[in-house]
């Protein structure tokens, strides 16, 4: 199995339990996962987001079969674009995560950035929101991120995949075929959404992610469990489309 | 990892909801679905209910929500009735307690934002539960969302359960779903110290954030917390087995602290 969602890093509004590294590969072993993507979630707080890339460089070293680094940027701020670069191609990460509504930008404003990641062949990561809003701290976006943001820039940038986390979707809607879900806010055993999507989009466009250290990784898996899917489609949605995404 | 609850804790899931048809009759469809998504869980029973989130509920519209929950206890035995009431009609709405409770054998009452659960409008409500010793399920939650904060400004939190249960001491309280939205660990510093044995909290909602349940447990008491998933199966299910329950949490949390209100009944 592999987890597309997973955080390291400080959480400034609540303790946090298990974010470091060698807690969450013990954690996520334990529950027979064996690959995960990893952003720093200091990237979310700090002006030069670079330095959150190098920490979580330094900290998944150790890693290097597990761990798939995600690289935070806002793209407003100087030099994202050869940060990018840098942390693809000299540090290996592949995946970027944007967070408009933490870093406070225009989508618009992220265009080269984005063009970018196209050209290194790596999926944006596009988290609806990071915790519930509905407990927002003060210093916190007011209002999940939303679908429609994310359909946006999939017609605007078709050659770029995209991975929309911690968010829902009507499990029946039309979907350009460059963006991908990740399961853990779909419903499963009641109503049959999660797997209505995976019917609609394809296994291998719904990816398994637990939210780990910020939620119990316990219910995303009870959601593909008890999905009514075939084994080559738990297997796509479990780990191999994630892989195949990351792996291009 | 176990992908059910076992049979031996007999769960019941005390809060979630059915729906209405479009031809105006409870949509069997779903309650089915409900049902089923709850048996692949190990969940036995499950507590239902239809309340309004409109700011005055007719009492011939909250009849006929409660006609619904008649048609799915007559549907399964496996689901629990509450009665959905607005207190702005406190003859009709304690008339109608009567009628679900009494006459259709419901468990409960379920309240929503009309009113925060300590308003004195509350009071015929209450002493109708305390007569009948069934408890009152109220929405609830502590939203810092202006969005939220906007639409439900009169959503009950922790501090207004303690008033409540000065208010109100004869009325058992659940307050619901500590996942449901909102600053939880807010709710939580409240409740530290409680010593009510009227005072019960739910576990439902869709916050799964790590470490819930077990700061629920640890502050409130574990013979205060209900299991519940408000329609969040899988979250239900997955954050009360983050929690490491101990096999006797388990039992208790899932079915023991339930049995004991609803061994207070007097109807």
């Amino acid at each position: 199995m592999f987890d597309i969602h997973v955080s390291t890093g400080h959480w400034p509004f609540r303790p946090i339990p298990g974010q470091s590294i060698p807690e969450l590969y013990e954690y996520l072993r334990g529950f027979g996962i064996s690959g995960a993507a990893v952003t720093n979630t200091n990237g979310l707080f700090y002006l030069n987001t670079q330095a959150a890339n190098l920490e979580l460089a330094e900290a998944i070293k150790a890693y290097p079969e597990f761990f798939v680094a995600v690289a935070s940027l806002n793209p407003a701020y100087a030099a994202a674009e050869r940060d990018l670069e840098f942390c693809v191609e000299k540090l290996g990460f592949r995946a970027l995560r944007l967070t408009p509504l933490y870093h406070q930008y225009a989508l618009a404003e992220a265009s080269a950035v984005i063009r970018l990641a196209g050209e290194l062949a790596i999926p944006v990561i596009v988290p609806n929101e990071i915790v519930n809003f509905r407990q927002k701290h003060w210093m916190e976006p007011s209002a999940p991120l939303g679908l429609e943001a994310v359909l946006g820039l999939c017609r605007e940038f078709p050659g770029v995949n995209f991975i929309f986390t911690e968010g829902t979707a009507a499990p029946d809607g039309a979907y350009p075929p460059n963006l991908y879900f990740e399961l853990s806010r779909f419903r499963s055993s009641y109503g049959g959404a999660l797997t209505e999507l995976i019917r609609n989009v394809g296994a291998d466009h719904v990816l398994f992610g637990s939210g780990a250290p910020f939620k119990a990784a316990e219910s995303s898996l009870l959601k593909l469990f008890h999905c009514d899917i075939t084994d080559e489609e738990r297997r796509l949605t479990g780990g191999d489309a994630a892989r195949a995404l990351l792996y291009r | 990892m176990i992908t059910k609850i076992p049979d031996e804790f007999c769960c019941i899931d005390m809060h979630n909801h059915i729906s209405q048809g479009p031809d105006g009759k409870l949509n069997r469809s779903m309650a089915q679905e409900l049902l089923d998504g709850a048996t692949r869980l190990g969940i036995q029973r499950i507590g239902v209910s239809r309340p309004s989130t409109e700011e005055t509920v007719e009492p011939s519209k909250f009849r006929r929500m409660n006609d619904r929950v008649v048609e799915a206890m007559e549907m399964s035995e496996r689901f629990v009735g509450f009665c959905f009431v607005d207190p702005h009609f406190p003859d009709e709405a304690a008339a109608e307690i009567e009628r679900c409770v009494v006459r259709h054998g419901m468990a409960g009452i379920k309240l929503y934002h009309q009113f925060f659960i300590c308003d004195d409008a509350q009071k015929p409500i209450m002493d109708k539960a305390a007569e009948l010793g069934v408890p009152v399920l109220m929405h609830a939650g502590k939203c810092t969302d202006p969005a939220t904060i906007a639409a439900q400004p009169r959503l009950s939190h922790a501090g207004h359960f303690l008033e409540a249960l000065k208010k109100f001491p004869a009325t058992m309280l659940i307050q619901a779903h500590i996942g449901g939205g909102g600053d939880w660990e807010w709710n939580l510093r409240m409740l530290e110290g409680i010593d009510s044995d009227h005072y019960f909290i739910d576990i439902s909602g869709s916050v799964i954030d790590a470490g819930i349940v077990r700061r629920t447990i640890e502050t409130v008491g574990v013979d205060r917390v209900l299991f519940a998933t408000d329609m969040s199966l899988e979250e239900g299910v997955g954050k009360l087995l983050a929690a490491r329950p101990s096999h006797e949490e388990l039992m208790k949390i899932c079915s023991g602290n339930w049995n004991r209100i609803a061994g207070r009944r007097r109807v």
